[in-house]
């Protein structure tokens, strides 16, 4: 009951944001839609499944890219069928290399992975024709629901209808990923996390419900990649580096894993925090660095960790 | 080189089920630690042959660093293994930023050490002597690792207690302080093999972050936590980078991961599998 | 002396203006804020030593300007970010706009982080005058219009002027030849333009080998063995950074820099990494747009180098000037659009028209933004060599070109320009 008042007030507030706050911290909030997104579905991966992936940047590369390649190259400029794309070419992708992944468990699947991910890094990076190679491809400024609202500037397009057009598909992927992780995928994930031979005993399919997991976090990772994309303008091959991977894990870490808000709540932080830190010292990696550690010594379960546990999340 | 880092890489796994994401930056600490050791010891007089000497010196008091950070990761041998590998990833963000406060950004290099053993011509191809020094330095320390590992009492431990922790751990064995030296003898590893590398390179501050990427390649290919396939595996890379860029330069960095991935799926315990998963 | 009328309006009309002019002037100057500059500067990665350079630049302009009384009177303030990937640059570059408001932004080195910037500056109407950074893609530039973007010379100017002076010096004397240049647009573009021009002055050459490591590469032994079984007369890079002593470190090592001619477009970028012990002598060796050791060296140049190796015991190099020029031409486009503005500090347009065409003393010598924003600048190459007092190699003779001479002209193709030569 609480909780669902304090939802209703965090999304009316978040509505409300762009009347309230100057529109710099407004443009700060996409990237954290975006890998809100993104990280739903890392967190059904690690949270629910117990898999950890440092190769989820590849699927948001991915979505980032799919963007580029629509609005540059087939001039496709509706933002409803970039995102149907993305979410289509990451399921393809995942299919065969989730295929692979799913065998292994714990660190092999963490460096099979990383491995993938820095194989579509190579790929990115080396094939300039179909690229563009290092400098990556433009992201040209998407229409919303068939309108381009040419009488908006960039910024007062990104603090405004792209904004609104970010927080409800955000929206939209939290409610479907609180029913997948209601469904009995879900629970069959959850039981396979506890303990996969038990699982296996009582009739799950342990390989196939995390290979459904797998392709589910691409689609997510690829859809965030896409409204990552728009506010910078560019995919670059950066976005699929295996430190960009890292980075997400640590927002989900940071949020809270366990947490069904955890990712969106690591997303957001994560960006203001690097907004905070950057300006303050050149030393900032060091000072997240020592972040993260604190949280994996200290706090494992996250900001949201603080708060007093969930039920059945 | 390669080959060092990945052998410190399988060490710590192969005993402590520990993937350390930062054996690159110990292995960057290496060559920055080296570069200032022997630039140290030359000024004061050091024979310019002896050069070597001062690396080794550097690289090895370097891994006074592995004691606390085991005991870092120490907090976490409890929990999942993920968490091990994330407080290795924050491991890797510090490093960097320890490196460029102390060393700056501009590439760090020794001037004309490399050639001091001069170079020698093979078929119709000039080496210089300093790169096969390196390599029987490397060939020395594996010889050394393996007989360290099943010739001695120190080594029949360390094998006990990466075969079955609780085992060992009954019969005596602290556990700890196994892991602890274990450790330090990885990042040891990692460290000598970038002090070793320096002479006929320039400490970058990326290299950290570069060269995991190939050690893992390494270690994979050999098989996790397999020293035997450490050193298969740091061959194959190699030659495998040789070729393609003899033959087709832009598939260098793809060849790599194909055969990774390929290796991963066909055999994936890796060619030489130490310790099955 | 009769007055007429018309002298009478005229002389009222002086008065009147002079009048007008003291009312605006006053509040202008008492207003007193300081001038908010951004900069967006590398601090970490291969990139790090070039943008710790420009940011050097750019403050010892800064000290200077503040010094001697601000720009009309108004202190500069610097704002420093750091560059890092596209997508984090961007950020930073809406922050430093949204934000702090900055008047104009100054930095960027890497030319992926261009593409992306040069868009945004537009979107924000942020004056933005990059270092280094082109809008170009490939050869071609991407933003033909751009009314914030005032960015640097083109990419390929260094290979351009390498390549004159190969055909010059070296003409007749290789056939073979190899390239191993960084795997970037930057590194591509340097390459085709070297074997462009080698055709256009009619030398018969014949590719033997082109390899393209990544940028930072810290290990080159299988491409050190590559070239040697591909046995060029020649070899031409465009290494720019750390990677450049590694590279020729092992390429030393293993014989080849003694049988093959070297052709280092941008090497001055790491210049005292270049020791005497690994680089040979008469090898072309480009300093972009800066020679710390110029005989014929301005009075502010050989101030500003004593001034570097001082206070950072290190000697400068190219980006420093890039850096410094974009903070004094700033200056002086809005002293210009003031003079015009009869005095009053002017509106960002005016800023914008007074820096097409604006002109001022590099570290370098004079410089200038083309009209249609391109820098104009000249670049420093030479045969290198170890007589000098350095432990590292120097270049003579001093060649220079100016960008008119080694850079493709308004809107005109590279390739067609190139054709267009007399040779």
């Amino acid at each position: 009951m609480i909780r669902a008042a304090a939802g209703v007030a965090l999304v009316a507030l978040l509505l409300a944001m762009p009347r309230l706050a100057p529109p710099y911290p407004i443009t700060l909030l996409l990237p954290a839609f975006a890998y809100g997104i993104a990280l739903l579905g890392l967190n059904l991966l690690f949270g629910t499944t117990g898999l950890l992936s440092f190769g989820h940047a590849l699927f948001v590369a991915l979505g980032a890219y799919t963007a580029a390649w629509l609005t540059t190259r087939c001039h496709v400029m509706a933002f409803e069928a970039i995102v149907a794309v993305a979410a289509l070419a990451a399921a393809v992708v995942a299919v065969p290399v989730g295929l692979l992944c799913v065998r292994y468990v714990k660190i092999y699947f963490s460096m099979l992975t990383l491995a993938f991910g820095m194989l579509f890094y190579s790929f990115l990076y080396k094939f300039y024709a179909l690229t563009g190679g290092d400098e990556g491809i433009r992201v040209l400024r998407p229409s919303l629901l068939g309108r381009g609202f040419a009488d908006l500037d960039k910024v007062g397009f990104l603090t405004g209808p792209f904004y609104y057009y970010a927080l409800a598909m955000l929206a939209l992927a939290a409610l479907v990923m609180r029913r997948i992780a209601r469904s009995p995928l879900g629970l069959s994930l959850r039981a396979i996390r506890e303990n996969a031979d038990k699982a296996a005993f009582v009739g799950v399919s342990v390989r196939r419900y995390r290979f459904y997991a797998f392709v589910i976090a691409a689609v997510f990772g690829a859809v965030g990649g896409t409204l990552l994309a728009v506010p910078t303008g560019l995919a670059d091959p950066l976005l699929a580096y295996w430190t960009h991977s890292g980075n997400l894990v640590f927002m989900l870490l940071l949020g809270g894993f366990d947490h069904f808000l955890g990712p969106l709540v690591g997303a957001a932080a994560f960006i203001f925090l690097q907004d905070f830190v950057m300006s303050l010292t050149v030393y900032w990696r060091f000072v997240f660095g020592a972040l993260l550690a604190v949280i994996v010594i200290f706090f494992p379960r996250g900001l949201l960790g603080l708060l007093p546990p969930e039920r059945a999340a | 080189m390669l080959f060092l880092v990945a052998a410190g890489l399988q060490l710590v796994f192969g005993v402590q089920k520990i993937l350390n994401l930062a054996c690159g930056s110990f292995y960057a600490l290496g060559a920055y630690v080296g570069v200032s050791a022997a630039a140290w010891a030359l000024g004061h007089g050091l024979p310019a042959p002896l050069f070597v000497v001062a690396l080794l010196a550097g690289g090895l008091a370097l891994a006074v660093i592995g004691p606390p950070i085991e005991r870092l990761l120490g907090t976490v041998y409890d929990r999942d293994e993920s968490f091990q590998l994330l407080l290795t990833f924050a491991l890797v963000l510090m490093l960097e930023d320890v490196i460029r406060f102390v060393w700056g950004t501009a590439p760090v290099q020794l001037g004309d050490a490399y050639l001091v053993y001069g170079r020698i011509t093979v078929a119709g191809s000039t080496i210089p002597v300093y790169n096969l020094v390196v390599i029987a330095a490397s060939g020395l320390i594996a010889v050394g690792m393996g007989l360290l590992l099943t010739r001695t009492r120190f080594g029949r431990i360390v094998r006990a207690t990466a075969e079955n922790r609780e085992m060992s751990e009954a019969l005596g064995v602290d556990r700890r302080r196994v892991y602890a030296r274990v450790f330090t003898l990885g990042v040891a590893l990692g460290t000598v093999g970038g002090a070793l590398v320096i002479p006929a390179t320039a400490a970058v501050s990326e290299m950290a972050i570069d060269v995991i990427v190939e050690a893992f390649a390494v270690v994979v290919i050999g098989g996790l936590g397999s020293m035997r396939g450490a050193f298969v595996g740091a061959l194959i890379v190699g030659v495998l980078k040789a070729g393609a860029i003899a033959t087709w330069p832009e598939v260098e960095m793809l060849a790599i991961y194909v055969v990774v991935i390929g290796v991963l799926v066909l055999r994936p315990a890796g060619l030489f599998a130490g310790a099955a998963p | 002396m009769r007055t007429t009328r018309r002298q009478f309006l005229a002389l009222s009309g002086g008065a009147l203006t002079t009048a007008a002019l003291r009312l605006d002037v006053a509040p202008a100057f008492a207003q007193n804020t300081p001038v908010k500059l951004g900069v967006l500067a590398a601090k970490a990665g291969v990139l790090a030593p070039v943008g710790e350079s420009g940011l050097r630049g750019v403050q010892w302009a800064t000290e200077r300007i503040n010094a001697a009384g601000g720009i009309l009177g108004r202190k500069i303030e610097l704002i420093v970010e750091e560059e890092s990937s596209p997508k984090d640059t961007v950020e930073r570059f809406r922050k430093l706009s949204l934000q702090d408001k900055v008047d104009a932004i100054s930095g960027v080195i890497s030319t992926g982080t261009g593409l992306a910037l040069g868009p945004v500056a537009e979107e924000m109407k942020t004056i933005w005058l990059s270092w280094d950074a082109t809008t170009q893609k490939g050869v071609e530039e991407t933003m033909p219009k751009p009314k914030y973007s005032f960015r640097s010379t083109d990419n390929e100017a260094e290979a351009v002027m390498a390549s004159i002076l190969t055909a010059r010096h070296f003409k007749g004397t290789f056939r073979t030849v190899a390239g191993i240049n960084p795997d970037y647009s930057y590194g591509r573009d340097n390459w085709a333009a070297f074997l462009a021009i080698m055709k256009k002055y009619g030398i018969e050459t014949q590719v033997v080998s082109e390899l393209w490591p990544k940028l930072g590469a810290t290990d080159f032994t299988a491409h050190v063995a590559a070239l040697q079984q591909a046995k060029p007369d020649l070899i031409f890079s465009c290494f720019w950074a750390g990677d450049t002593p590694i590279f020729l470190k092992q390429a030393h090592a293993a014989g080849l820099t003694a049988k093959a001619k070297l052709v280092l477009t941008t090497g001055g970028g790491v210049h005292e990494s270049l020791k005497k012990a690994f680089t040979p002598e008469g090898a072309i060796l480009g300093y972009n747009c800066l020679y710390f050791d110029w005989a014929k060296a301005s009075p502010l140049q050989k101030e500003f180098v004593r001034w570097h190796h001082e206070k950072f015991k290190e000697w400068p190099n190219y980006e420093s000037d890039h850096g410094y020029f974009t903070i004094v031409a700033y200056k002086a486009a809005v002293e210009r659009a003031a003079k015009a503005a009869a005095g009053k500090w002017p509106t960002q347009d005016a800023v914008i028209a007074a820096l097409e065409g604006v002109e001022a003393e590099s570290l370098s010598g004079p410089r200038r933004f083309r009209e249609d924003h391109i820098m104009e600048a000249t670049f420093f190459q030479g045969s290198t060599t170890h007589k000098n007092a350095y432990d590292f190699v120097t270049i003579d003779p001093v060649e220079t070109m100016t960008t008119k001479q080694i850079q493709k002209p308004s809107g005109v193709g590279l390739y067609d320009w190139i054709n267009s030569w007399k040779v």
